[in-house]
């Protein structure tokens, strides 16, 4: 690899480098602790945002265009703003370092980008026909057991894009995990400071300079390791995207 | 009394959590604009300055407005692109074809690099190693050569570069449209079959049918794109307002970084208030 003129077409080819790479990650904690925080905070992320938006999308109760516009401003402010304040709440509500820092958010519909989740449930929602909730009430189910076993089982395609996004935020996360975490091995973090582990690691020494060049090829093994789990999933995920159309029984 | 409250339960949760992990930050956010914040060991100080840090962005920093005019520039003829495009991938990407879940991979791919890490090594990749090939791939002179080849000579130089801009951007636009396919993708999944079945029993062709039932179907998801692309172009790290309040940021200058976070709010708000009553206006008001 210290070959300049291997630019686009590789000379041989080795998983060398992909093992370096993902020994420098410690891959196995890494993984494991990317994966608790990730799915657990995507699943209690969707199912708050659903049910937020649900309530947005069919009742009429005081003051909700004000509250839509709350979450219209979720949307636009970015985390970066608020980040100062609300890590002089979390040192409050002693969540520094905590799994319940990130947990907590995505369980009360404020975790990464909620408000847009809120926002594509409330329209889907509103999509749906009215008739088959009234149907439901008839049948006397209260309004929560409507919304869990009549709305949500039709919302099929709208969870798991939610879901989609939900759990690429969060693995992709590392602006949250790197604030109110003083030591958290997330992928995504370790991506971002791969550059400056890479040389303790490998060279143990940390005055060692790799040319960016160089680095480049640890550094791209380092993406592809971070990449492929979300790409699988989509993959498989997407099949369930296509079949959703057929179990979805609006009829009338 | 308790008509008004009728479904508000399914917001409570929101709500509170809203109030704790937003507003009330976000509120300390506002303060910290007017003051002159410094941090002392995990207290923050704040020392009430009124408008000073405002009148320091719109005299004294010489970059913040230029940057903000750029950047609604940009948003204003980027975001129809954007949208214009996803629509036709996420119709096109619905259609049963051979290799489907693959081309649907590929469009999912910038979903993934885009909002992470990943994209600071890519793009600074591009830039060390591979900037030549990727600008030239689309540059002036290959586009002209392309018109020629195609034998298309005779057009306006301002047509030639809007053509031009446009295919200079392709690579920004594909990379932008990620989440925004999606969503189309899945309200096209949601057009039930009979719609289409009615439509091919009135005759409907393609055109018709992309038209009447697709875009009408679509309608409100224009709305959520058109949000989301606004606020994905505003907030991106590799714009140079973010870039410049991040920067502010870690100089430790919370003040005048909370000041100009606010003026960027406000700034996008309008703008994507014109661009919600843009849509009304095009698509009705059905669906709110």
């Amino acid at each position: 690899m210290n070959d300049p003129s291997v630019m686009w077409i590789p000379r041989h080819f080795t998983f060398d480098i992909i093992k370096q790479t993902a020994e420098v990650m410690e891959l196995p904690e890494t993984l494991l602790n990317t994966v608790l925080l990730n799915l657990g905070c995507s699943v209690v992320q969707v199912m708050a945002c659903a049910v937020t938006g649900y309530g947005f999308a069919r009742f009429d109760f005081f003051g909700k265009k004000f509250l839509f516009g709350i979450v219209i401003m979720m949307i636009i402010v970015p985390p970066q703003i608020i980040s100062l304040p609300l890590y002089g709440n979390f040192v409050h509500l002693k969540l520094i370092n905590s799994k319940l820092a990130m947990y907590l958010p995505a369980l009360a519909g404020n975790g990464i980008r909620s408000g847009l989740m809120i926002f594509i449930f409330r329209q889907f929602f509103k999509r749906l026909p009215k008739e088959i909730e009234d149907s439901a009430y008839i049948d006397g189910c209260s309004r929560f057991r409507a919304f869990v076993s009549v709305m949500l089982p039709n919302a099929g395609s709208a969870v798991l894009t939610v879901f989609l996004f939900s759990v690429v935020f969060y693995w992709n996360d590392y602006y949250i995990s790197s604030t109110f975490f003083t030591d958290n091995q997330t992928i995504a973090l370790m991506i971002k400071n791969l550059g400056s582990r890479l040389s303790v690691k490998l060279f143990n020494n940390s005055a060692v300079q790799v040319s960016p060049r160089e680095q480049i090829v640890w550094l791209e093994a380092g993406c592809l390791i971070s990449v492929t789990p979300m790409l699988v999933m989509y993959i498989f995920l997407q099949r369930y995207f296509i079949e959703g159309i057929e179990r979805s029984g609006i009829v009338g | 009394m308790k008509k008004k409250l009728h479904g508000i339960e399914f917001i409570i949760p929101w709500l509170i959590g809203t109030v704790i992990f937003f507003l009330i930050p976000l509120f300390a956010s506002l303060y910290y604009s007017f003051c002159n914040v410094s941090i002392d060991s995990e207290k923050t100080v704040c020392e009430w300055i009124s408008l000073e840090n405002y009148r320091y962005i719109f005299y004294t920093d010489e970059y913040y407005t230029d940057y903000l005019l750029d950047t609604l520039v940009e948003t204003l003829w980027k975001t129809p692109l954007i949208i214009i495009f996803s629509v036709f991938v996420a119709v096109i990407l619905n259609q049963k074809f051979k290799g489907r879940t693959f081309a649907r991979a590929v469009f999912f791919l910038p979903v993934i690099i885009a909002s992470g890490p990943v994209y600071n090594i890519i793009s600074g990749n591009i830039q060390s190693t591979g900037s030549e090939q990727f600008s030239t791939m689309f540059s002036a002179d290959l586009i002209g050569d392309l018109m020629r080849f195609f034998g298309i000579y005779d057009i306006s130089e301002k047509t030639e570069k809007i053509i031009i801009s446009i295919s200079d951007n392709i690579f920004s636009i594909v990379w932008s449209s990620g989440i925004q396919i999606l969503i189309f993708l899945s309200a096209l999944q949601n057009i039930p079959q009979s719609a289409r079945d009615v439509a091919i029993i009135e005759g409907a062709d393609a055109w018709d049918y992309f038209w009447k039932v697709t875009v009408p179907y679509l309608s409100p998801l224009f709305k959520v794109n058109l949000v989301f692309t606004v606020i994905d172009t505003f907030t991106s790290p590799a714009n140079p307002v973010m870039n410049r309040i991040l920067s502010m940021q870690s100089e430790w200058n919370y003040g005048k970084a909370s000041a100009m976070a606010w003026i960027y709010f406000i700034s996008v708000l309008i703008f994507i208030w014109l661009a919600v009553f843009t849509v009304r206006k095009l698509f009705g008001d059905s669906d709110d």
